[in-house]
């Protein structure tokens, strides 16, 4: 009974958002979640969708023509050059489009390697196709970058591919470009896919145009998935619409598994992702500079409570990831809880109402850390920086 | 007062766009059907710059009644808030007294209900019309295809007297668009043997494709770090226009 689920967890982030949600003072900066509202453009391009009448039916399954071309148009602003009809499947959220590619390219048994700490997800979908995720672990001191050596070790026959977030939930940091050509020869070498989640791609805080992608490189076309989904550069995390783009034999595979999943994306939020690549890119720039604003805020009260976190500063995303210094902190009755991040989280839970997650949800390497959240407002990341103050300063 | 200001936007900024095209009279390239409208727009541009002609084309999709204009003036959008409207307002009538022109226009004009065509063309009459593709997307605002198709017809048959239509011979809607125009010059371009500038071949490698195209005998070739079909149509229409240009 129910062998395909029994070691599928419930994601620690939602157990957290449960718990938190029994402490009605609660302040939760651990859901991922932006604070800003879907921009308007987006509900006017849908508004007028629902009045031509033009949502109530399936679309193509891999979506949308239009908005196929509009990717496509989009991507190559990024130098990616894809074939909306044949290279490029829109999906319902990027998590169905990992589903369906990790169902489409593996066996069962084969190994996926992920660095971590990495988004939790991938863990329970690499597991729900009967597959085995490999954790390698990123290295903290060098702003959390990859050993290509650790990959290396970690390389097996049954290995199918490298799976990597990038900008990385729950680090905020960014592969360099160096490191991610390193990876791609790897994947060459030991003739890999690899699949390349970007979903924080347009949370720039350098001073650089954009982020590098492995998907500029040509040659890397027939081993590379790339995602991307609408729900943290546009604020539209409950419409559940992204896309993926991979060669076309590769799309092929995965358009199988995509229709046997959800038949096409839901086909008013394939409206509305039409409406953000049309109007919204002013909206992009505008929540870039506010999560900019956010992050410097949660830097400056992290840096007050050096005692107790130490942090490598976030350059994308909305995450920062800090280290406890446990050894500083007294956390009496909560012994025995679930390791040293369960145990601080829950702790801080219930001392302050103070909602974050616990690191080792993103990995084992991601133990004696905490995920903290700007999504948020600055008012509520103020309002939870000044508890933790009072609490340890 | 938002109805208002959007119709006064929309007069306002055709009022200005005509005068600035009175003045400065520049050839005027429309891409307008279906699907693929930017990847023309992107490879006509290109072939008419390397002829050495200064070009604007729309930026984005600004190819609606008030997009339009704004592509024509090289203004930004305010989207939907009133304050950001203003520099395209004072800037409309900047462009009205500026000195230099772009030497050719290439415009996408987008259809999504009737009477759209004829709303855009009376801003901007075209010296070539390039018409890439039918099909049924947009045609929920029209009764049947027929009426969608309509809009592309009055497109070519607006084109100028002196003018060039050039259409996709490979889709029967558009070719069949070449019936109704007596007296104009139309060129063909496409895969099928009919064609004026016929893609030959679109050879896809690793880094992108090989596209061959023939005229006149007289064999074209083109590398492209692009992938698909249609930007071997585009390449082949961006020829066309290149030629009718000269």
């Amino acid at each position: 009974m129910f062998e395909r689920t029994q070691n599928l967890r419930l994601s620690v982030i939602k157990q957290m958002e449960l718990r938190a949600s029994k402490y009605p003072d609660v302040i939760s900066l651990a859901q991922g979640v932006p604070s800003f509202d879907t921009p308007e453009c987006i509900k006017r391009r849908v508004e007028r969708a629902l009045r031509n009448g033009v949502v109530a039916k399936y679309s193509l399954s891999p979506g949308l023509p239009e908005l196929r071309e509009l990717i496509e148009v989009s991507m190559a602003r990024e130098n990616i050059f894809y074939d909306w009809e044949k290279e490029i499947l829109v999906t319902a959220g990027s998590i169905e489009g990992i589903t369906a590619t990790i169902l489409a390219i593996t066996s069962p048994r084969d190994e996926i390697i992920i660095p971590e700490p990495t988004y939790t997800s991938y863990r329970e979908v690499i597991t729900l196709a009967g597959c085995v995720p490999i954790f390698v672990p990123l290295n903290e001191e060098k702003g959390w970058a990859f050993e290509i050596s650790k990959y290396e070790e970690a390389i097996t026959p049954k290995t199918k591919a490298i799976f990597y977030c990038n900008p990385n939930n729950p680090t905020g940091t960014v592969y360099s470009k160096e490191q991610l050509l390193e990876l791609a020869e790897l994947a060459k070498k030991h003739d890999l896919y690899l699949i390349s989640d970007e979903v924080y791609k347009d949370f720039i805080f350098e001073k650089k145009e954009r982020i590098f992608s492995l998907a500029e490189i040509p040659e890397l076309r027939k081993r590379l998935i790339r995602l991307f989904s609408f729900s943290k550069s546009y604020a539209m995390t409950g419409w559940r619409i992204g896309y993926l783009s991979a060669d076309e034999k590769v799309l092929n595979e995965i358009l199988k598994v995509h229709d046997s999943l959800v038949t096409c994306a839901p086909v008013v939020s394939q409206y509305a992702a039409m409406g953000a690549l049309e109007m919204a890119s002013a909206d992009v720039k505008e929540f870039n500079r506010q999560y900019l604003e956010r992050r410097d805020l949660i830097c400056r009260r992290l840096d007050r409570l050096n005692k107790v976190f130490s942090y490598v500063k976030p350059t994308s995303a909305y995450y920062v990831f800090p280290k406890i210094k446990t050894e500083e902190i007294n956390m009496a009755g909560e012994e025995g809880k679930k390791g040293p991040s369960w145990q601080f989280a829950l702790w801080l839970l219930d001392k302050i109402q103070v909602a974050v997650v616990p690191g080792v949800a993103f990995g084992p390497n991601g133990e004696n850390h905490i995920r903290i959240s700007f999504g948020r407002s600055k008012n509520d990341i103020n309002r939870a920086f000044d508890r933790m103050d009072k609490l340890f300063l | 007062m938002k109805t208002f200001l959007k119709h006064f936007l929309k007069y306002y900024l055709k009022c200005a766009t005509k005068i600035v095209l009175a003045r400065h009279r520049p050839k005027i390239v429309a891409i307008s059907g279906s699907i693929n409208k930017s990847f023309f727009k992107d490879a006509i541009k290109l072939d008419l710059e390397k002829k050495g002609l200064t070009v604007r084309a729309n930026e984005k999709s600004f190819n609606t009644e008030i997009g339009l204009p704004l592509a024509i003036l090289n203004l930004p959008s305010g989207y939907n808030s009133y304050k950001n409207w203003w520099p395209a307002v004072t800037g409309a009538l900047v462009e009205i007294f500026r000195s230099n022109f772009p030497q050719v226009l290439i415009l996408e004009l987008g259809v999504s209900a009737p009477g759209d065509m004829k709303f855009l063309i009376s801003i901007a009459r075209p010296d070539i019309a390039v018409i890439t593709d039918i099909t049924q997307r947009y045609l929920e605002s029209f009764s049947d295809m027929d009426n969608l198709v309509n809009e592309y017809e009055l497109l070519a048959q607006k084109t100028k007297r002196e003018g060039v239509v050039i259409l996709n011979a490979d889709n029967n809607r558009v070719r069949a668009i070449s019936k109704k125009l007596k007296g104009r010059r139309v060129i063909f371009f496409g895969k099928s043997k009919e064609s004026d500038w016929q893609i030959i071949a679109a050879a896809k490698n690793e880094r992108g494709q090989r596209i061959t195209v023939e005229h006149k005998r007289e064999i074209f070739k083109y590398e492209t770090n692009r992938f698909g079909e249609h930007h071997a149509y585009a390449y082949a229409a961006s020829r066309a226009v290149g030629k009718a240009i000269e």
